[in-house]
């Protein structure tokens, strides 16, 4: 190889390594999912049109900060609200939930008996193998979309 | 010493044989005879608990527009009938609404049979389910406004299970699996 040529070449690796240098200096640390939520093993009971039921799924939240689930929503109801099932001395309760803290690295179980999104007045017959959507909303302005598959009751 | 080891083992197998798995219902003590229990059901079904003796009855006092722990218990009672295959024949299984001012029998029926055929739903009006609660010590009231009918019902959360003589024997928690509830069935059968 001739001087020239050897010269070139590292002039040229030198200036890549200043231009990575130079990006890493910029660019922030890999960063999870913008909002760092996501929701898994989402699932719903079939049910009438008219009728109520129940969507159950796990809300993970991998950001180091932690957030406040405070809204739901869903075109396949009339009406779609956070609720939470607790049994206290032989009685079972169900109880409005306005706002469900979702702590940083880490999750939160809607799981039958425990807290769900109720839809009340389903729009139509959800069947065996049909879906629901429902959009839940958080104080940090993120949203997540679940999609439900529906199961028989 | 090796034999004295697999005597003990068989000694231990032979005890654990008889007992076998402790039931996973809780016992009523000193079971008495359940309190009356008759609704005439929408397609004219007359259902009276006093009648069913030789018959496993379960009962659950729920109400229809309960989307959580009443399908989730109705859900167990399908798994359970599935894991008795032709011994369900010989079992009741009655939801009987609490929530008078909403449901009426046609919905009752309606309710329980979407999870199973087999499954009878009955309610009654408000002055026969008051009595029905004074009969059998439960307690069921609306929580939240019930002039916008934006409320839930508080209701009794076990299962009441009662045997092939009629007496109320045992309760099961909201959750027990169906196979669970399965196996203490074939026992009291």
């Amino acid at each position: 190889m001739r001087t020239w040529q050897k010269i070139f070449g590292s002039c040229c690796s030198a200036a890549v390594l200043f231009a990575l240098a130079a990006c890493a200096e910029k660019s922030p640390e890999p960063t999870p999912a913008p909002t760092g939520l996501s929701v898994r093993g989402a699932w719903a009971r079939a049910a009438d049109s008219g009728a109520m039921t129940a969507v159950y799924f796990t809300l993970a939240n991998d950001a180091v900060s932690s957030d406040t689930l405070t809204g739901v929503s869903s075109p396949d109801a009339a009406v779609t609200e956070m609720h939470v099932s607790t049994q206290r001395d032989g009685m079972m309760h169900m109880s409005p939930v306005t706002a469900l803290p979702v702590p940083a690295m880490d999750s939160v179980s809607f799981r039958p008996l425990g807290a769900h999104v109720m839809l009340t007045g389903v729009v139509r017959p959800l069947t065996d193998g049909d879906s629901v959507t429902a959009t839940l909303s958080f104080v940090s302005g993120a949203t997540v979309t679940v999609r439900a598959g529906v199961r028989k009751p | 010493m090796m034999r004295s080891l697999r005597l003990s083992l068989l000694s231990l197998a032979l005890v654990l044989t008889a007992c076998g798995e402790p039931m996973k219902g809780v016992e009523i003590r000193d079971a008495e005879v359940a309190a009356p229990l008759v609704f005439t059901a929408h397609d004219g079904t007359r259902f009276d608990l006093a009648t069913e003796k030789g018959k496993i009855v379960l009962v659950y006092f729920g109400y229809t527009h309960c989307p959580d722990v009443c399908p989730t218990t109705m859900s167990d009672w399908v798994r359970a009938k599935r894991a008795l295959g032709e011994k369900a024949e010989q079992v009741r299984w009655v939801f009987v609404s609490m929530d008078p001012d909403r449901d009426t029998p046609e919905l009752a029926l309606s309710y329980a049979r979407q999870f199973d055929p087999a499954f009878l739903g009955l309610t009654g009006t408000t002055e026969e389910l008051e009595a029905l609660k004074r009969a059998w010590g439960i307690a069921a009231y609306p929580e939240g406004d019930t002039r916008t009918n934006d409320y839930t019902v508080a209701h009794p959360a076990h299962t009441f299970v009662v045997d092939v003589d009629g007496r109320l024997r045992y309760l099961y928690e909201p959750g027990v699996s169906g196979e669970d509830l399965a196996k203490d069935l074939r026992k009291l059968l």
